[in-house]
């Protein structure tokens, strides 16, 4: 049986509340919101949503991205302090989904931001986002 | 070097996509001061080019589409998509299925204006309300669910030719229910509001000259003081058979067109009870469509089909030259125009302190700007 | 019948070709030239709201049909002016000094996809794209699936196969 290093007892203590940015594109914005709002509450679990990238944990990219909007929010991936987090949310961000053969969308994710987690879906029901805010806390527990 | 001199007290100032003030749609403002005079608009962060994807599939494949075009009303699309098939093909649906649509079309703009109100509450400085309107909408969102399968996207439920399945018997007592509870939220936000009244009234005034010439529809003029509703001039369904009628203000400023919307969620409510009465037996889609083949022909011919949605008038055009697939969609989208021109318009002379209030209070979706 | 007067004034003043589709339907076609004093002349009839703005591209028969919708809160009837420009040249005067920004918008998106010029309208800067180089992305003649599958997708990746397999 190992011993847990002095560094992960101090973190397990410390990761009470993770901080999310929120970047909404149309389709994340109607099924993000009553993740908020009442009916799921997020604020029970310690989440809350930030307006400003430099307070943030994760990064939320929820709906499809085109090639205007993929930049900004590389701008503000850029902007957020170590350690950092980010989470594709629906089919349409991870593979193209339905807008497979438009000229304006981007089909790969990875090949603009590190993401850690995928949410699949169209759009993925607040159930799913619950189980990944979940493996979240797990995730930054074994990153050390 | 030159700099560019635009005044001394003058800056610019970009409220860009990620505030928390926009949506999807970014304004720049040249500020002097606290007073705006001048804006201008960067939409484009959500273009797909929707209307060529269209001609790449088939009407069945565009009706699964069809909702994605606004996802706050993902239903209302899909009927005006499955209005305009029917009509090139030359097809009369059952009489069922004309009420069900009426029904969900209802119930999607009910829903819509719950989110109005949410949303205009959290950009004033009033969470609760947005905290209350949010879990209506619950409700419906459940509603939904148990009639098409889907929480927010129903899946082309209404697809040319009538909506694809029978809804279960248990939802007609389930709609009475979730009624009832609508008309508590009615009543909750019926109460006068001191927050309200001080951040909308007098803000963002349109007068009715200028809304013409701007192209604002729906809820917007409606507050301006004209009195037009595309149900009771072209009624397109079941609209002539239901008895309801049209708030109309005359002000213009953000505070009527608050409180058009409440109004408008009152008379769906008793649409909503008319046509569940009146519901008729038979059958739910047209016997041609029940089982589609993949190579049914649409005749030659265009047609623009104009329908009422929560936001204003939706229009869509399409053109066949007697292929299997359409030739030529183009989608007109209420806030294009509302939020272009109009927002542009209104906003010279504001204070930086309005500008939420006025864009929430125009209600628009930077989702069919772009399409 | 209300359609059939509006035609007919119409008929008395210019030389077009108008016929009625349906109940609340009038089309009229007409040539590019006599474009805005039809658009003036039918505004003071009463079409005050122009609903849409759109083209359509017959590449084979060459041209560009663009087609303006006007509905009128008085009398409850949509009439639709057609018109035909050149595809290779297009150009087509504005009808912004009669229906004012509501037509200055979509004639701004119509530039953008289509590449038409509008002689008379003050802005015709892009809308929707950054820094686009390639013709009109919504030409007949622009085939999305090729420009998707050249610039997006990769053959070799496992995943991104299918999309090179025709339906």
């Amino acid at each position: 049986m190992t011993k847990e290093s002095p560094q992960k007892k101090t973190m397990k203590k410390l990761i009470k509340a993770i901080w999310v940015l929120n970047w909404f594109n149309s389709c994340g914005f109607a099924e993000l919101i009553p993740v908020v709002a009442s009916r799921w509450d997020m604020e029970r679990f310690g989440m809350i949503v930030v307006g400003n990238p430099r307070h943030a944990d994760v990064l939320f990219i929820a709906g499809y991205q085109t090639l205007k909007s993929i930049k900004r929010a590389q701008r503000i991936y850029e902007q957020m302090p170590e350690p950092r987090v980010v989470i594709a949310l629906g089919s349409c961000t991870m593979t193209g989904g339905m807008y497979w053969d438009s000229y304006n969308t981007i089909k790969r994710l990875e090949d603009y931001l590190p993401v850690t987690m995928y949410i699949p879906g169209c759009p993925p029901r607040p159930e799913a986002v619950f189980e990944a805010c979940a493996k979240i806390f797990k995730h930054v527990e074994e990153m050390e | 070097m030159e700099l560019e001199t635009i005044g001394k007290n003058e800056y610019e100032l970009f409220f860009g996509p990620a505030h928390p003030g926009s949506g999807n749609f970014s304004v720049k403002l040249k500020i002097d001061g606290e007073r705006i005079v001048s804006a201008r608009v960067y939409p484009g962060y959500l273009h797909r080019g929707f209307e060529k994807l269209m001609e790449y599939r088939l009407p069945i494949q565009n009706a699964v589409l069809s909702d994605r075009i606004c996802i706050l009303e993902a239903l209302a699309w899909n009927l005006i998509h499955a209005e305009a098939v029917e009509e090139l093909m030359g097809v009369e649906i059952p009489e069922r299925a004309k009420y069900i649509r009426v029904i969900m079309a209802e119930l999607s703009r009910i829903q819509s204006h719950l989110i109005w109100y949410g949303v205009l509450s959290i950009g004033t400085g009033f969470d609760t309300g947005f905290k209350l309107a949010f879990g209506y909408r619950d409700f419906i969102l459940d509603l939904f669910e148990l009639i098409t399968g889907g929480r927010v996207y129903p899946a082309g439920y209404i697809c040319p030719g009538g909506v694809r399945r029978d809804p279960p018997d248990t939802a007609k007592e389930k709609i009475l229910n979730v009624l009832d509870k609508i008309e508590e939220m009615i009543d909750f936000e019926r109460a006068e509001n001191p927050l309200h009244l001080a951040r909308l009234k007098d803000i963002g005034v349109l007068k009715l000259e200028d809304a013409i010439k701007l192209g604002a529809t729906g809820p917007v003029i409606r507050a301006s003081g004209l009195k037009t509703d595309v149900r009771k001039e072209e009624p397109y369904e079941v609209y002539d058979n239901f008895d309801f009628e049209i708030p109309v203000r005359k002000e213009g400023d953000a505070y009527a067109r608050f409180q058009i919307g409440l109004e408008e969620m009152e008379q769906s409510v008793s649409i909503i009870r008319q046509a569940l009465k009146r519901l008729p037996e038979g059958d739910f889609i047209d016997k041609k469509f029940s089982k589609p083949k993949l190579n049914m022909k649409i005749p030659e011919g265009e047609v623009y089909i104009r329908n009422e949605i929560a936001r204003g008038e939706a229009g869509i055009y399409m053109v066949s030259d007697g292929d299997t697939k359409p030739y030529r969609v183009k989608i007109r989208g209420p806030s294009f125009l509302h939020l272009i021109p109009v927002l542009e318009f209104l906003l010279k002379g504001a204070q930086i302190a309005d500008v939420p209030a006025i864009y929430w209070s125009l209600n628009g979706c930077p989702a069919d700007l772009d399409r | 019948m209300i359609e059939k007067e509006i035609i007919d004034k119409i008929k008395k003043k210019f030389k077009v070709e108008g016929s009625i589709q349906r109940e609340r339907r009038v089309i009229v076609k007409t040539a590019p030239d006599k474009l805005v004093e039809l658009c003036k002349f039918i505004k003071d009839l009463g079409f005050e709201h122009l609903s849409s703005l759109s083209v359509t591209d017959w590449p084979k028969r060459g041209i560009y049909e663009h087609t303006y919708h006007a509905w009128s809160y008085k009398d409850k009837i949509l009439i639709t002016i057609k018109t035909e420009i050149n595809r290779d040249k297009p150009e087509i005067d504005s009808v912004y000094l009669v229906w004012g920004e509501s037509a200055q918008i979509h004639e701004r998106e119509m530039h953008e996809l289509f590449g038409v010029e509008y002689k008379g309208n003050p802005d015709l800067s892009p809308l929707f794209l950054e820094e686009w180089h390639e013709k009109p992305p919504f030409r007949k003649d622009f085939d999305w699936r090729e420009y998707v599958r050249k610039n997006f997708y990769d053959k070799e990746n496992e995943r991104e196969r299918v999309y090179f397999e025709e339906v």
